[in-house]
């Protein structure tokens, strides 16, 4: 049980460590799931997609589920300890270097021009999402469409909180969509 | 020390709430950071929020996890950092536990993939919400400069399929040399 826990524990601290997010990740999750025989193929590709629906992101959905089906919640925690563990090493030294320099002016001039990058990086992101949700199997999604002005109109228009929009999106989700 | 485990623990319960609802790879919590820390709470302004999230997403490891990372410790050192990051992983381990143990039933079940279905419409508009104010939070850079390096990260990003590091590298690359530009024109008004 301890070694299966610890080799949850490094299969998840490699795949957080060489990955930097999304859906670049899945092909050394797959071969490491397969290697240990701890899941299936099926089961990888079911498992990309659930994670991709459910909240959170796939790394951590992932460990969460081999971790539960390889040593129970032990395992779970082992595996998300390991994808974190960049968080709490790299991420952590990146914090103390970025709030001590974050005055002087060469980061400053720096982030100036990181800053619209990285907006152009979530309009792409924004995009890839419009085309997976909207264009499904290459056929337009008019339900989802237009459940998705509706989320534009009572996020920019009427206020109101992400929360409150996803939990009304599901609802319609249920009566409308087949 | 009180106020600090205090306020390390509000952290916690902050990055809890909003755990439930990240979306889309995660990139919906930056649109509830802007709510509630941007617009509501004033903590950061949607400057900073573009900081944590451009360093966040270049560092290897995930986003949330960086991003709730970088916040927490911003707000309340270490500790905050820590608790913030715990917080954010506790209900996608919690939702992910219960779907891993009904696995089957959840994977077929209709109502069930209806309403993800409705999920998924709106998170292109959560994250579109976050993005539209986060630009026009206004730059130092001039407009078309600014609009120019938008439209070249997000093609760099969505039509070359480069990886989103490389590219914030990219615009540190140019940072750079801005901040050269910068320094030169600043010692000529000198």
């Amino acid at each position: 049980m301890i070694v299966r826990i610890l080799q949850l524990f490094w299969s998840f601290l490699q795949i957080g460590f060489t990955s930097f997010g999304g859906l670049s990740m899945i092909p050394l999750i797959s071969s490491e799931m397969l290697g240990h025989g701890w899941m299936t193929s099926t089961e990888v590709s079911d498992i990309v997609a659930i994670a991709e629906m459910t909240p959170g992101p796939l790394g951590l959905n992932c460990a969460t589920f081999a971790g539960i089906r390889v040593a129970g919640v032990a395992g779970a925690l082992a595996a998300n300890f390991g994808m974190l563990m960049p968080t709490f090493t790299i991420c952590a030294a990146g914090a103390v270097f970025f709030e001590k320099f974050k005055n002087s002016s060469a980061l400053k001039h720096v982030m100036t021009a990181v800053r619209p990058v990285c907006i152009g990086l979530i309009w792409a992101v924004i995009i890839n999402l419009c085309l997976e949700n909207y264009w499904v199997g290459g056929s337009v999604q008019p339900v989802s469409i237009l459940i998705g002005l509706l989320g534009v109109y009572l996020l920019l228009k009427r206020k109101w909180s992400v929360p409150k929009v996803i939990c009304v999106a599901a609802m319609l989700g249920v009566v409308f969509c087949r | 020390m009180r106020e600090k485990l205090r306020s390390a623990w509000g952290l916690y319960l902050y990055f809890f709430k909003i755990g439930w609802f990240t979306f889309g790879g995660g990139w919906s919590i930056v649109a509830q950071m802007q709510t509630d820390f941007v617009e509501k709470k004033k903590v950061i302004d949607s400057q900073e929020l573009l900081d944590i999230v451009s360093v966040g997403r270049s560092l290897p490891g995930t986003m949330i996890g960086n991003v709730a990372y970088l916040f927490g410790y911003h707000q309340c050192g270490v500790l905050g950092g820590v608790l913030a990051v715990l917080g954010i992983i506790t209900p996608p381990l919690v939702i992910l536990s219960i779907v891993t143990l009904f696995y089957h039933s959840f994977r077929d079940n209709v109502y069930v993939a209806r309403a993800l279905v409705g999920v998924r419409a709106v998170v292109a508009p959560v994250i579109l919400s976050a993005v539209w104010k986060l630009q026009k939070a206004g730059s130092a850079l001039p407009k078309p400069l600014f609009y120019g390096l938008m439209a070249v990260g997000c093609v760099l990003s969505f039509v070359f399929q480069i990886s989103s590091v490389l590219v914030v590298l990219a615009g540190v690359a140019f940072g750079v040399g801005y901040h050269l530009m910068m320094r030169k024109k600043e010692a000529a008004e000198a």
